[in-house]
């Protein structure tokens, strides 16, 4: 903040405007005081707190009585305190001239933020160390909206790697590209029975024209899929089985005899409007169906 | 044992329902066959709905009981259905590897009514 | 959010093993763990925590979180001073059993976590180390 001195008559003025050094000193101290979302706070060149503010207090959860003299490594975490964290920011900030980090720390009631710390080393005009300034920033919140956004990040890749689309009432459609490894094959059982459940239905298509090549792995990983969606109580109906892939299963000795699989989506389709007792030649009127 | 953890078990039309708590203990398992067991004789009901939407847990033994005891239901002449099983459950069995026998699993306990009266009905019609 | 570092459930009765997966529940849904991976991780802790009951009679489980620069994890450790595993290899593999049960867990474990570590021998007790990293 600058303390902006207007002078309507030139220099010869100035000196009339200057604050005393009491004055400034008091308006710096309400300066400190008033700022709300900085905890300012002073450290001897041990690390022991010497001065505190009410923004401090409203960060940390210490009153000024209960914090004066102590040692700063209290607001840090036990593996942080254990680490040595606390030592090496004093030195570094003692011989860089400041230290800034982010990190968990903690309350006096034990509960943990994210904090945006910044330590300056205090010195007098002889260069000899004071102490150290210490602000800190709770970001908890910019954290966590971090976090959420990251969370939709995945979400959207999640949704773009494992596509999962009603094609019908009851049937969600899921056209697998690529292929199957562990990693997405968990990712795959997790959103299509999700959307099984949140949409009631009760058949799944999956099919794997869009996938090059079959292996044990990816057969294994597609019988796991089939498993666990019948457990919820829908079940998979595998489709775009083609001849070569047909030709490589049975060569590998893999037994999907358990599931049904057809060669064409429209195959599947057809078995699985059958599963849900509807007709092919079901029409819909008015937005009412009607089963011929 | 609290109330919360326990088994419910009543007889809906021509079946038992068997709802299971959240995460029951090993003696709350157990309870299952037990229970499970003597109402069938005792009531002669035509097979067993269980109820496992609110569990959040099935580990082996959680598995091993309920195959075994949709066999003994099924040496009784009668018929198990799962139903409500929850996906992070039935990802977890799977990847664990269990078995639950033969049974039949459906989506809701409305399912299972329906599919229960629906076997009693061709049954009916077949005598 | 406040995380406790460490705890520990002792396993010495088959209702513990309930106490366990309870006390592992609430601390993963603490470290922000998803709904499938808790459900990984309790599973797991069940079937662990029951090898320790069945094979030893008694035991404990220890967890404690990991940080690896952003990266939150859980660590479990089911302790026994039981008969210890003649063959941990093939403990391990798929299918295996001596209890005429469904295996001894360990395989299934092993799937469900991220890293399975054991350390047993006969006469010498059992310590079985897994864990869980959160996907961030």
């Amino acid at each position: 903040m600058t303390l902006q001195i207007e002078t309507q008559h030139g220099k010869r003025r100035e000196n009339e405007h200057k604050l005393t050094p009491e004055a400034s000193q008091e308006l710096l101290q309400i300066l400190v005081d008033n700022i709300k979302e900085y905890a300012i706070l002073t450290l001897d060149p041990n690390g022991r707190v010497t001065t505190w503010t009410p923004a401090a207090e409203r960060l940390e959860g210490y009153r000024a009585e209960e914090v004066i003299g102590k040692h700063f490594s209290i607001f840090y975490t036990k593996e942080d305190f254990e680490g040595g964290k606390c030592e090496q920011e004093l030195e570094v900030a003692a011989r860089e001239g400041r230290f800034e980090d982010e990190g968990w720390r903690v309350r006096k009631d034990g509960s943990r933020f994210w904090a945006n710390v910044m330590i300056t080393a205090l010195r007098d005009s002889n260069g000899t160390l004071k102490g150290f300034g210490k602000v800190a920033r709770d970001m908890t919140d910019r954290k966590q909206a971090d976090e959420r956004l990251r969370q939709q990040n995945r979400d959207v890749l999640e949704m773009a790697t494992v596509p999962v689309v009603q094609v019908w009432e009851g049937i969600l459609l899921v056209p697998l590209i690529g292929t199957l490894d562990s990693a997405r094959t968990q990712q795959l059982m997790e959103r299509l029975l999700q959307r099984l459940t949140e949409t009631g239905s009760q058949v799944a298509l999956v099919d794997i024209t869009g996938v090059p090549t079959i292996d044990t792995q990816t057969a294994q990983h597609l019988i796991e899929t089939i498993k666990a969606v019948r457990y919820i109580g829908a079940d998979v109906v595998l489709t775009g089985v083609r001849p070569v892939i047909a030709q490589t299963l049975v060569h590998l000795g893999v037994d999907l005899s358990s599931a049904t699989t057809r060669a064409s989506l429209a195959g599947g389709l057809r078995v699985a409007l059958d599963l849900l007792d509807l007709h092919v030649g079901a029409v819909v009127r008015d937005g009412r169906m009607l089963v011929q | 044992m609290s109330a919360a953890e326990a088994i419910s078990v009543i007889r809906v039309r021509n079946v038992l329902l068997v709802t299971m708590p959240g995460d029951p203990d090993d003696s709350t398992i157990a309870a299952l066959q037990e229970r499970a067991l003597d109402a069938m004789s005792a009531e002669h009901v035509r097979g067993l709905v269980l109820d496992l939407s609110k569990v959040e847990i099935l580990d082996s033994y959680f598995a091993r009981t309920v195959a075994e005891t949709a066999q003994m239901v099924g040496l009784m002449g009668g018929e198990t259905i799962i139903a409500g099983m929850r996906p992070s459950v039935a990802i977890t069995a799977t990847e664990l590897g269990v078995t639950l026998g033969r049974t039949r699993t459906v989506m809701t306990v409305d399912h299972a009514l329906d599919l229960a009266g629906r076997e009693l009905a061709k049954e009916k019609s077949r005598r | 959010m406040n995380i406790q570092d460490r705890g520990e459930v002792k396993i010495e009765t088959e209702a513990d093993i309930a106490l366990a997966r309870r006390a592992v529940r609430e601390v993963a849904a603490k470290m922000g763990f998803g709904i499938t991976e808790t459900a990984r991780i309790v599973t797991a802790v069940s079937e662990l925590g029951r090898n320790v009951h069945k094979y030893a009679g008694s035991g404990v489980m220890r967890w404690c979180t990991l940080r690896n620069g952003e990266n939150a994890g859980l660590e479990l450790r089911f302790e026994d001073y039981g008969p210890g595993i003649d063959d941990v290899n093939e403990a391990l593999r798929e299918g295996y059993s001596t209890g005429g049960g469904l295996g001894m867990g360990l395989p299934g474990a092993k799937r469900l976590m991220d890293q399975l570590d054991i350390q047993s021998a006969p006469g010498h007790g059992t310590t079985v180390t897994v864990r869980k990293w959160r996907r961030l």
